[in-house]
């Protein structure tokens, strides 16, 4: 990615994702190897007034060292103070950047699934009460590495699979509009119709069939539908995910039925999972298969008694930018703006405004998405009465 | 070394820091320094750490250019700002104990270059207390360690090709830190015993001055009736042993800073925040440097030095001799971690208040500086003076006397 790109991806990041404001602190959280987006992201931060931004770099090759030779009290663990920084976070109302891209396999390749999907650190936990609470206003946006570059383009050269992947990252970013904030301001205004519509109906339930999928999704009656723009208890308005193509909301964790299949592969910190079929009872997923990395998402899945249940479900058109590239970026924050999806584990509490029916939404330490639909899959809202409203054909909103 | 692959020579160094410099034990949060570009030594010693049964490493990495994007477009109130959760995590390392590993190396002047002087040197982040209290305090088991890397080869050997510069930075590391043994660590304990057995001889004379003289060096550094020499390693208050320094090859304490007389002359090149000084000539009276001289770069030392009182007056006289690999090397690495260990040497600014004891203590000098410079060699003489004006000599040829 050349240096142009990498400013407009930062000044993005920071002026409309972020939306960072004069005096805020800014912390920026980077994997190594993604240093030329994180100090492009400072300089606009600085730029835009922050106060001071705190760069934090991670490396998944010292997690593998973890996973590999830590001693068992290792595992989960982090240092209370990380958890005291995330409090601190919230009272001074930092805003927050990440930058998101597939980690190098090798970080992860062979561990031992039990390990890895035990090592949940309570940071995380921490992390979602800030967003639960809306203290924060945050970004996370996409990361062109090499590393992430070779898993979504195998067959070419790295560094022609780089480019390639750059210019995809550009596109579904927009950055290729001579105004990319501008564009995506007409993409949000489309998308806050649709979820407009979409309470308005009131549905009861979402129903998903179709290339073995018979899901029946049940909705909160106090749950609104909602698109990726967001204000923090403070009022300032921001865009957690860039990119982002979904109208979601929060469903009722006791009433989900049915089989879904996975429609794209699921990367779970650099575990493919794919073939994934998950089958729901009252609510509870009692049955996760795959043609691989089943057990990877079945010890996420056991984490807590939430981590079974849904606590998100999201709707995505075909005139998102990247279901039109057909690519697998084998990252969530893009992939799942490629398709429909549900999340196991916690909830968007904010989404239900009545107070007494907050306690409603699920509930966990885990939020993982996974993909559930394409052009093949037909989405219908159910009213009250059992009747049929058709939401999605072919990948067209019919509301 | 050259037959070893590059990682195994990474382990090795890494091995050495986390298990004899700093110590790391069971159970131990270890907090891990380094550059954005020490990360293949990071991630080695990283990995050692977790052998060593430590519960969680944290990674703390720094990247001059964030720090250039805050002077270049930050606000006035971002140059020199500390985080509340800075803090924060120094009191968890004092409160929770935990090991330290710091590693050193040249880093690329040219990341910083053209920025404004001024907000560059505003850019100390406020001294962080509770850091100070958690080593002064002996709550931390910590280490400082060499990284080698591709700049700082540049900087060390400019006239090489990258690649072959890096390779002999490599194996002067090696050397330093006696990897090349085939036990480093009992290499190591016997310098360092070596080093202990000689430094409690030096203080069993109580000298009352050290005398040092040769080519353009006549000068004496008084020392405070308390002055201990310290050598070697350092324990915490639980008894944890570690080596803050690896390698280090000094007997070092802290002396009067009022009683230091006569000419030095340095004997080594001296990197002062980036600007090398050559032909380095020092003149003190009554404590006082009160004449700075050099072929090149006095006038860097002179700015330094008269930033307080103490800027001026000494706070640490080291004894270092001709076993010193680093000094045999000849080598200068433009990194006080290594270049210290050279040849004895003396600190211009802040003194060490552990090397003292009683009322001395509100003796020793005190500056926000501390700027090491070598004047020992094979040919500079070192003799103690007693306070019965009895002369013993400690160093000849650059061998112990004592």
């Amino acid at each position: 990615m050349d240096d142009l790109l990498t400013e407009r991806l930062a000044e993005l990041a920071v002026g409309f994702g972020a939306n960072v404001q004069a005096d805020q602190i800014v912390m920026v959280t980077a994997e190594l190897g993604r240093e030329s987006l994180a100090r492009a992201v400072a300089a606009a931060a600085y730029r835009a007034g922050a106060r001071y931004v705190d760069v934090t770099y991670s490396d998944a090759f010292v997690r593998r060292a973890k996973i590999e030779n830590a001693g068992d009290d290792a595992i989960g663990y982090a240092p209370p103070w990380h958890v005291e920084r995330m409090k601190q976070m919230g009272e001074q109302r930092v805003a927050v950047i990440s930058l998101e891209a597939a980690i190098d396999p090798a970080a992860t390749d062979g561990l031992d699934p039990i390990r890895l999907g035990a090592d949940q650190s309570p940071v995380r936990q921490a992390y979602l009460r800030l967003v639960m609470e809306r203290l924060i206003n945050w970004c996370i946006i996409a990361c062109p590495t090499p590393e992430w570059a070779a898993r979504v383009h195998p067959d070419l050269p790295v560094d022609q699979a780089f480019e390639l992947l750059s210019q995809e990252i550009a596109r579904v970013c927009r950055l290729d509009e001579d105004d990319p904030v501008a564009a995506w301001q007409t993409r949000f205004d489309r998308l806050t119709e649709i979820s407009e519509r979409l309470g308005e109906h009131r549905f009861q339930a979402i129903h998903f069939s179709g290339d073995g999928t018979d899901l029946t999704v049940g909705l909160l009656p106090s749950a609104e539908w909602a698109c990726a723009t967001f204000t923090t208890a403070d009022g300032i308005s921001h865009h957690p995910n860039l990119p982002t193509e979904e109208v979601f909301t929060t469903p009722d964790p006791r009433r989900t039925d049915g089989v879904v299949r996975s429609t794209k592969p699921l990367n779970i910190e650099g575990t493919l999972v794919t073939g994934l079929t998950v089958r729901f009872e009252g609510g509870r997923a009692v049955a996760i298969d795959a043609d691989g990395g089943a057990d990877v998402l079945r010890g996420r899945a056991s984490r807590d008694d939430g981590a079974s249940r849904l606590g998100e479900l999201a709707l995505v058109d075909g005139e998102g930018r990247i279901g039109a590239l057909d690519t697998v970026f084998y990252s969530t924050l893009i992939d799942e703006n490629a398709a429909s999806h549900i999340a196991l584990g916690s909830g968007l509490g904010y989404l239900v405004k009545d107070e007494g029916s907050k306690q409603q939404v699920n509930s966990s330490s885990i939020h993982i998405d996974f993909m559930i639909g394409s052009p093949e899959i037909d989405v219908d809202g159910v009213h009250d009465d059992g009747t049929r409203v058709p939401v999605l054909r072919g990948g067209e909103w019919q509301i | 070394m050259a037959d070893l692959t590059i990682d195994e020579r990474r382990r090795r160094l890494a091995r050495l820091l986390v298990g004899f410099g700093a110590n790391v034990q069971p159970g131990q949060t270890v907090m891990v320094g380094g550059d954005i570009n020490d990360r293949e030594l990071v991630r080695a010693v990283a990995n050692e750490c977790y052998l060593a049964g430590a519960r969680f490493v944290e990674l703390n990495y720094f990247d001059l250019h964030i720090k250039r994007a805050r002077i270049e477009f930050g606000g006035d109130e971002s140059i020199g700002y500390a985080t509340t959760w800075s803090y924060e995590q120094a009191r968890a390392a004092a409160a929770e104990k935990w090991a330290i590993i710091s590693l050193s190396g040249g880093t690329d002047p040219s990341i910083l270059a053209g920025l404004d002087p001024d907000r560059l040197g505003r850019d100390n982040s406020p001294v962080n207390t509770e850091w100070l209290k958690a080593v002064s305090e002996q709550l931390v088991n910590w280490t400082v360690g060499p990284s080698p890397s591709p700049v700082w080869a540049g900087v060390v050997h400019p006239d090489m090709e990258p690649d072959a510069a890096l390779e002999l930075l490599w194996a002067e590391v090696e050397r330093v830190c006696r990897l090349d043994e085939q036990d480093p660590v009992a290499s190591w304990e016997q310098r360092m015993g070596d080093m202990v057995a000689t430094a409690g001889r030096i203080n069993d004379h109580r000298f009352d001055t050290l005398h040092f003289q040769g080519p353009g060096t006549d000068l004496e550094v008084g020392l405070l009736p308390s002055s201990r020499f310290i050598s070697g390693g350092s324990e915490t208050a639980d008894g944890i042993p570690h080596r803050p320094n690896v390698p280090s090859e000094e007997a070092f304490t802290t002396p009067d800073p009022t009683r230091v007389n006569g000419e030095v002359r340095a004997t080594r090149p001296l990197d002062v925040g980036g600007t090398v000084l050559t032909g380095l000539r020092v003149r003190f009276e009554d404590g006082r440097a009160v004449a700075i001289d050099a072929d090149q770069g006095a006038e860097v030392l002179r700015a330094r030095t008269a930033i307080d009182d103490g800027g001026v007056r000494l706070g640490e006289v080291a004894l270092v001799d001709g076993e010193s690999r680093i000094g045999q090397l000849g080598t200068v690495f433009y990194e006080t971690l290594l270049d210290e260990n050279a040849a004895c040497h003396i600190a211009l600014g802040q003194g060490f208040d552990y090397c003292v004891s009683g009322d001395d203590v509100g003796r020793i000098n005190a500056s926000q500086i501390h700027i090491d410079f070598m004047i020992g060699d094979d040919d500079v003489d070192v003799t103690g003076i007693t306070g019965s004006g009895d002369r013993v000599p400690v160093l000849r040829g650059g061998a112990w006397q004592l």
